[in-house]
């Protein structure tokens, strides 16, 4: 098919745009199959009463997260930092925050989690440190020390026009002139992270010595932050240099030799047509956020119609064997919106962010719940599509308990309040002075502590917490999720978004999941043609249920007000049902 | 085994055969004579040609032949029935409703990798069947034929062989003795009709806390604007396939009054088509391009891809020769206008009854909403000044274009309405209230 959306890259063939590794050889990679989790170490559990989450708090609740059914826990950055942005400004690689612990909390966190088959990755900063870093503190002395071309330094601020300003809201440009050293440093995010300067060995070889000594510790992989800014080069924009991509070429084949079965998870906030070519061929990062799919999501919702996301999978070309998407619904940065079209974004703006606080940067700064004005169908729903579209969900801490958020705090914060555990003081995340808690936990009527948190959720069969325990039991027991190719069957009706996950299994038999999404607040009925799979039993994943057989007539399914229907479409005698 | 042979048996199946189908004429017990007959060659099973005249309309059947005792499954409209020839008793049916058949039909038009596909019906139109081969081809076979180019074929080959990629690409076409009989077109799976989407974001609407479609969150302002870009881009490459002309503008304003006196509309209604009509005619330098002819929601259809058009048939109604006339490209914007109209109607005819007039606030401010983007996107898209009146579409003659057609559209509206849906005439007539006023 021809594509006329102009100024999009070409459409490819979505069908059988599985993942890799859907026909692999041996088994697939862990990650392939593994359900993330979002963590703030901050706002976890507090273990030593200084109103501050830490490592031992985190380690203390693995337990919690092994009942929810996490298989891999994200820890945002953990590294010593003088904190002007969320910790991503890190002063030492190779120092836990004083606050979060040490070195040996983390060494036991990892231990730990190991032993309940919870892996953990961390987010490391490879384009940028803190001005406050030694080697940033060094370079900026003159012109001459052995550190003065660890970053980028110019004597005017005019260089490389073409880039663009990431953080619009507080920058207005990307140098800034340093008084000690008389010259203007180059920076891709806040004028007090002065970008690496990748073009020197020593750096280069510096941040692998940084990787190598984390995995050594036990960690199972990285978060890459802003993966495309590495390098800087005349006449581009400086995002997705081919040097960056040999850069992380070169880190994935000296972490493979030393420290095989790990992951790489790039942040490119790119299109995905750009994104895939940070998966080289198979041998740079193993996995890639799927930026444009998630604001896309609740566009479609809101719009009641499928197009904002098949659109987008249509474009999303095929990746390499053993590789993966990572998928999410919310995370700690702002629901982002760079990866949408002006139009589609004054839309979002209108519709989800009516009180400008909620914009930050360029995204709206909310949690799920308040996203979707807490709605639990539409929350389920979203919930149900990212567990079964193609990546590896990523859930974000607190949304299992459809926790709100606070707008009227400063920067990205509103998103990072404390996790509800209880309805006791400071909502169980702490046993310090209200006062000294680093943000105070959400007190509102609706999302408030007292009402959303873990101990209440888990002692209610009911409640969003144990439905999405049960969810991620069903995705775990089907691992046609992780690695199955991916087909978005065709429906009449705009409302109905549905789509198949197949493959075949070590005996050879082809198993396959229908997903069935009602995008809509009213009901809906859908014809889906199925004749390839005539004579099968579709069996409802949730409740076992099996619904009429699969005849050569188009099957007719009902949907109530955003219901999804899984089922496993089944090979079997009739009677024996 | 010979075509002639076998028409003795099968003839006086034909009758009961076509009077059962949605392509034929409703005329009751008319005589059928074969005009043609022929079995193609190469396909099995056996499938027999035959090009007969009923009412004076002339039709193509494809009819598939098996053993008596090997008969298909069929519906009771697919199944002309048995009949016995040259001492072998054979099961007669419609040919597109067998799989082998419609592959070998494909095969016949150069159509590749559909060896393997599934093959399903879709959906029978007044003078066409459909049927998808395996989510990539659908195969459309002209039941009622009509002498020379088939519109369709016609302009969507000629849309696609300069470059116009809003519609669904041809891919062989079936041809004998100046007719048209079948074309293949590749499947666009997964779309959805704009006047589902048009209607989904109408009760989302209507169903709003919100007054203002802007902020109600099923907006289809975005669409209704990509809608325009895709006509204008049509309208470009309609001129660029099958060249520019001169319009002949006199005859269509006499008509647009003779039909306000058919339908005995009023003196008030007569002097503003007068003088909608002498506005048109004075004017100068008009081109005119082939045309989509009837373009609609219903017409255009949302994919992955974005929009396409469908269908370029035109009005079934009328004769080919008048559907092949170049006309001013005004004429298919003011389609798509009165679409949006129709379409806040007809979700507001989907509520109950004491519901509507608290409703029709929102009904107008859709339309004009959507009717304003639309407008925009088409506006917006460079290279228009070659098929519209000088100084393009914001000039003066488009506009009055635009409204004459508008008033025209609404006319045949009201004249279809009276005749179908009497208490929906009230939609048309609210256009030509507003229309050539001032």
């Amino acid at each position: 098919m021809k594509d006329p959306v102009p100024g999009r890259p070409a459409a490819e063939s979505p069908a059988g745009a599985g993942p890799g590794g859907a026909a692999a050889a041996g088994p697939a990679p862990w990650f392939q199959h593994s359900v993330f989790y979002e963590v703030l170490v901050r706002g976890f559990y507090d273990a030593n009463d200084d109103g501050t989450g830490d490592l031992k708090g985190l380690t203390s609740k693995l337990d919690y997260l092994s009942w929810l059914g996490v298989d891999c826990l994200w820890l945002l950055p953990f590294y010593q930092s003088p904190l002007r942005d969320g910790g991503y400004d890190i002063s030492d690689f190779f120092t836990i925050l004083p606050e979060y612990g040490d070195l040996a909390d983390a060494v036991e966190l990892v231990e730990q989690a190991h032993r309940r088959g919870i892996r953990v990755i961390a987010d490391l900063v490879m384009n940028h440190t803190s001005d406050q870093h030694p080697w940033f503190q060094e370079s900026r002395q003159d012109r001459t020390n052995p550190k003065a071309d660890w970053y980028v330094w110019s004597d005017d601020d005019q260089r490389w026009p073409e880039a663009r300003i990431i953080f619009v809201d507080t920058e207005k440009s990307n140098w800034t002139f340093d008084q000690t050293r008389q010259q203007y440093y180059w920076h891709r995010f806040f004028s007090h992270q002065p970008d690496l300067n990748f073009d020197h060995p020593a750096v280069a070889d510096a941040m692998i010595d940084v990787v190598k000594f984390w995995l050594d510790v036990g960690l199972d992989g990285f978060r890459l932050d802003a993966v495309p800014y590495l390098f800087e080069r005349d006449g581009s924009n400086g995002e997705n240099l081919l040097e960056s991509h040999n850069y992380l070429k070169r880190l994935r084949a000296e972490v493979d030799a030393s420290h095989p079965n790990k992951v790489l998870l790039a942040e490119a906030n790119q299109w995905p047509a750009d994104v895939v070519d940070y998966f080289g061929d198979g041998d740079e990062c193993h996995m890639c956020f799927h930026f444009p799919l998630m604001p896309r999501m609740f566009m479609a919702v809101r719009r009641e119609q499928r197009y904002p996301i098949t659109e987008i999978l249509a474009q999303t070309p095929d990746i390499p064997q053993g590789c993966q998407w990572g998928i999410f619904l919310r995370n700690h940065d702002e629901l982002t919106l760079e990866m949408v079209t002006d139009e589609e974004r004054d839309y979002m703006y209108a519709e989800y962010a009516k009180d400008p606080r909620m914009r930050r940067n360029i995204g709206i700064g909310r949690r799920l719940a308040p996203l979707v004005e807490n709605d639990r169908r539409v929350a389920e729903l979203l919930h149900a599509m990212l567990f079964s579209l193609p990546g590896s969900p990523i859930l974000y801490y607190g949304d299992e308990l459809l926790m709100g958020d606070n707008i009227y705090l400063g920067d990205r914060d509103g998103v990072r309040t404390p996790m509800q555990w209880s309805p006791d003081r400071n909502a169980g995340f702490s046993r310090a002075d209200f006062a000294q808690l680093y943000l105070p936990p959400l007190m509102d009527p609706v999302y408030g502590f007292s009402g959303v948190n873990v101990e209440a959720q888990m002692r209610n069969p009911s409640s969003f917490l144990q439905w999405m325990r049960r969810m991620l039991d069903v995705r775990r027991q089907h691992p046609v999720f992780g690695t199955g190719a991916f087909e978005v069957l065709p429906a009449e009706n705009p409302s109905v978004l549905a789509y198949v996950r197949s493959h075949e299994d070590e005996a050879g038999h082809q198993n396959v999941v229908l997903c069935v999404n009602n995008l809509s607040r009213f009901a809906q009925p859908c014809e889906l043609a199925l004749g390839r799979w005539e004579g099968r039993t579709p069996v409802e994943l949730l409740g076992r249920v099996p619904f009429p057989r699969v005849g050569a007539l188009p099957y007719f399914v009902t949907l109530a007000p955003y219901a999804f229907y899984w089922f496993d479409l089944i090979e079997v005698q009739e009677e024996t049902l | 085994m010979k075509a002639e042979d076998l028409l003795s048996g099968i003839t006086p199946l034909l009758e009961p055969y076509i009077a059962r189908q949605r392509w034929a004429a409703a005329d009751p017990g008319g005589k059928v004579s074969v005009e043609k007959a022929e079995l193609l060659d190469g396909f099995e099973p056996p499938t027999l040609w035959l090009l007969v005249r009923r009412h004076g309309d002339l039709y193509q059947l494809l009819i598939g032949l098996r053993p008596e005792d090997e008969p298909l499954d069929l519906g009771e409209r697919d199944v002309l029935g048995v009949f016995a020839s040259g001492g072998k008793a054979w099961f007669a049916y419609d040919g597109l409703a067998d799989a082998d058949i419609v592959k070998h039909l494909a095969a016949t038009m150069d159509v590749t990798g559909v060896e393997d596909a599934i093959v399903r019906p879709v959906g029978a139109e007044q003078s066409n069947s459909s049927v998808v081969l395996g989510q990539k081809v659908i195969l459309k076979l002209f039941r009622r034929l009509q002498l020379g180019p088939n519109p369709d074929v016609e302009v969507s080959t000629g849309l696609d062989q300069v470059g116009f990629n809003h519609l669904a690409s041809p891919l062989g076409v079936w041809s004998r003795d100046d007719y048209d009989l079948a074309v293949a077109q590749e499947f666009l799976a997964g779309g959805s009709e704009g006047w589902a989407l048009a209607l989904t974001s109408l009760r989302d609407l209507y169903a709003s806390e919100e007054e203002d479609p802007a902020v109600a969150g099923g907006d289809f302002a975005s669409e209704a604007r990509r809608i325009g870009e895709m006509t204008a881009r049509m309208h470009i490459a309609l001129g660029k396939a099958f060249g520019v002309h001169p319009p002949s503008l006199s005859e269509w304003a006499d008509a647009l009054v003779q039909q306000v006196d058919r339908l005995r509309l009023g003196a008030d209604v007569r002097l503003r088509a007068e003088a909608l009509a002498r506005r048109v005619v004075v004017l100068k330098e008009v081109p005119s391009v082939r045309v989509h002819g009837d373009l609609h929601l219903g017409q255009v259809m949302r994919a992955d891809a974005g929009w396409f058009v469908l269908d370029f048939e035109g009005e079934p109604a009328r004769p080919v020769a008048e559907r092949r006339l170049p006309w001013p490209a005004a004429k298919d914007v003011a389609g798509m206008v009165r679409s949006f109209a129709y379409a806040a109607a007809a979700a507001l005819h989907e509520r109950e009854s004491s519901e509507r007039e608290a409703l029709e606030g929102r009904a107008q401010a859709w339309e004009q909403r959507n009717r304003q983007a639309f407008l925009e996107g088409y506006a917006s898209v460079e290279g228009l000044e070659d098929v519209l009146p000088a100084e393009g579409p914001d000039s003066d003659a488009h506009r009055d274009l635009l409204a004459f057609f508008e008033f025209d559209k609404a006319l045949y509206e009201v004249a279809y309405e009276r005749a179908h849906r009497p208490d929906w005439e009230d939609i048309p007539l609210a256009a030509i209230e507003r229309l050539g006023k001032g």
